[in-house]
């Protein structure tokens, strides 16, 4: 690769990333405005979630508002994440694309009604595994990762507080529904996860908030199971394996 | 902290509500680009100056590891989590380093805590380190404003007992870059706090690099 390539390689990934802090940002926004939570993981480098967290509440430019995002617990994230999250919090894991935990808790946070924010870098996460995924290519671990990564969430958080200061611009679009199948209002594959098992129904939860299906369907379902929900009934429990 | 007013950071960004969200997303792009070029920027020059300090520091410190040395490292706040990240970065190297004894002093709640109900928030890491400390450990603090009363009062002890004292700084360097107490004060010369720490997060990497090279081979030890 000559230095033309390198540059060339370079702006291109500066190029994606920035759009990407700049949706990934305005998003934020507007779950904050809506009393959104933010919280901070990283299974593998837990100083840099618990740095997010610290740039969020306490901002560095005096007089900016304090926003609310805590750090998820050390030791088993998801049980503890589980029980604090709630629907229309945001979630901001820092992890390689190999992260397991990570990619399960984006996954679960989805059933939780919770929006994702992916940070990483090396190879990326299946797609889809989050809702935002902000990447570096640079192997993690190399000296300028580090640095870089936290580059990102000082990004996320001045692009944050400009949108929010944007008070017309954070209206949700209202959902379009076209056709005569609609997804959202529509309960097409919709990924739920378990809360409780009673007399061939369960307690879901899901991102619309809570619901009771029938479970007769799946052979078995227990509490924490992930399962697809069409109809009023899980018909699939979501497999546990995380691609490589 | 710091009282940067800067029209808020975005001075391209009107107030102006009625824009429509495209133009806001490009604004955010544009700025969030020309942010991540001056942070390169000011890394590349931090490194590129600093380059002959770093070595005799990285020299200093694999002497003293060489010797029984355990790094402990500081800071309060976003540089407490940098200081968090140094201390694994030394003890666990990722790809297969040297592993070295490093600790941070920001990883005990309980301990932050207690000296700062019972004494005050300055002696957190000096007390500690009055616990802790020998010849010949080092001791690495970070603070963007080179300030930090605590930071100062833990190098000061850590001076008194030997150690090899290093400060990772930001503007001007502060207080650390005027105290003797610090041997060592690596300043990334810039005002903003936010890239000042993604230069300094480069600077403890590139130290970390340069202090395993310097290592002697433990088999000729």
């Amino acid at each position: 690769m000559n230095g033309d390539e390198i540059t060339t390689a370079a702006e291109r990934e500066l190029g994606e990333l920035t759009r990407d802090l700049a949706t990934t940002s305005l998003a934020m926004a507007r779950r904050f405005r809506a009393g959104a939570t933010l919280w901070c993981v990283s299974p593998t480098w837990p100083h840099h979630a618990r740095h997010v967290a610290v740039e969020f509440v306490h901002p560095v430019i005096v007089g900016k508002p304090a926003l609310s995002a805590l750090i998820g617990p050390a030791e088993e994230p998801i049980a503890g994440l589980r029980a604090s999250m709630t629907r229309g919090d945001l979630v901001l894991a820092i992890g390689d694309g190999h992260d397991v935990v990570t990619a399960d808790l984006m996954r679960r946070a989805h059933a939780w009604g919770v929006e994702t924010i992916w940070i990483g870098a090396g190879p990326r996460p299946p797609a889809g595994a989050a809702d935002h995924v902000l990447w570096l290519d640079d192997a993690p671990g190399t000296a300028a990762v580090d640095g870089r990564f936290i580059l990102l969430y000082h990004l996320l958080w001045e692009l944050t507080h400009v949108c929010l200061e944007h008070r017309g611009r954070l209206r949700e679009p209202a959902p379009v529904c076209e056709g005569e199948v609609c997804i959202t209002c529509s309960d097409d594959g919709q990924l739920a996860e378990v809360v409780s098992v009673r007399d061939g129904e369960a307690q879901v939860r899901t991102a619309e908030g809570p619901r009771i299906v029938d479970i007769t369907l799946v052979d078995r379902a227990a509490t924490n199971d992930l399962v697809l929900v069409h109809a009023g009934s899980a018909i699939a429990r979501v497999s546990d394996e995380v691609p490589a | 902290m710091s009282e940067e007013s800067t029209g808020f950071l975005y001075p391209m960004i009107d107030g102006d509500d009625a824009g429509d969200l495209d133009t806001l997303l490009e604004d955010l792009a544009t700025s969030a680009t020309s942010k991540s070029r001056t942070s390169a920027e000011l890394t590349s020059t931090t490194l590129g100056a600093l380059d002959q300090q770093l070595d005799l520091v990285a020299r200093e410190m694999a002497d003293r590891f060489a010797r029984g040395g355990r790094l402990f490292t500081c800071g309060n706040g976003g540089s407490a989590t940098d200081a968090e990240g140094v201390a694994a970065l030394f003890a666990v190297p990722p790809g297969g380093g040297r592993p070295l004894a490093a600790r941070s002093l920001v990883a005990d709640v309980s301990i932050l805590t207690a000296l700062s109900n019972d004494i005050g928030f300055e002696v957190v890491f000096s007390r500690q380190l009055i616990a802790h400390a020998r010849e010949p450990d080092i001791v690495m603090g970070f603070s963007t404003s080179g300030n930090s009363a605590n930071l100062i009062a833990a190098f000061e002890h850590a001076a008194g007992a030997g150690l090899l004292t290093v400060g990772i700084a930001g503007y001007e360097g502060g207080a650390m870059a005027a105290s003797d107490a610090v041997t060592h004060c690596l300043v990334v010369r810039s005002d903003s706090v936010h890239r000042i720490q993604e230069a300094q997060s480069a600077l403890a990497h590139e130290l970390w690099h340069r202090v395993q090279r310097h290592l002697p081979d433990p088999a000729l030890a």
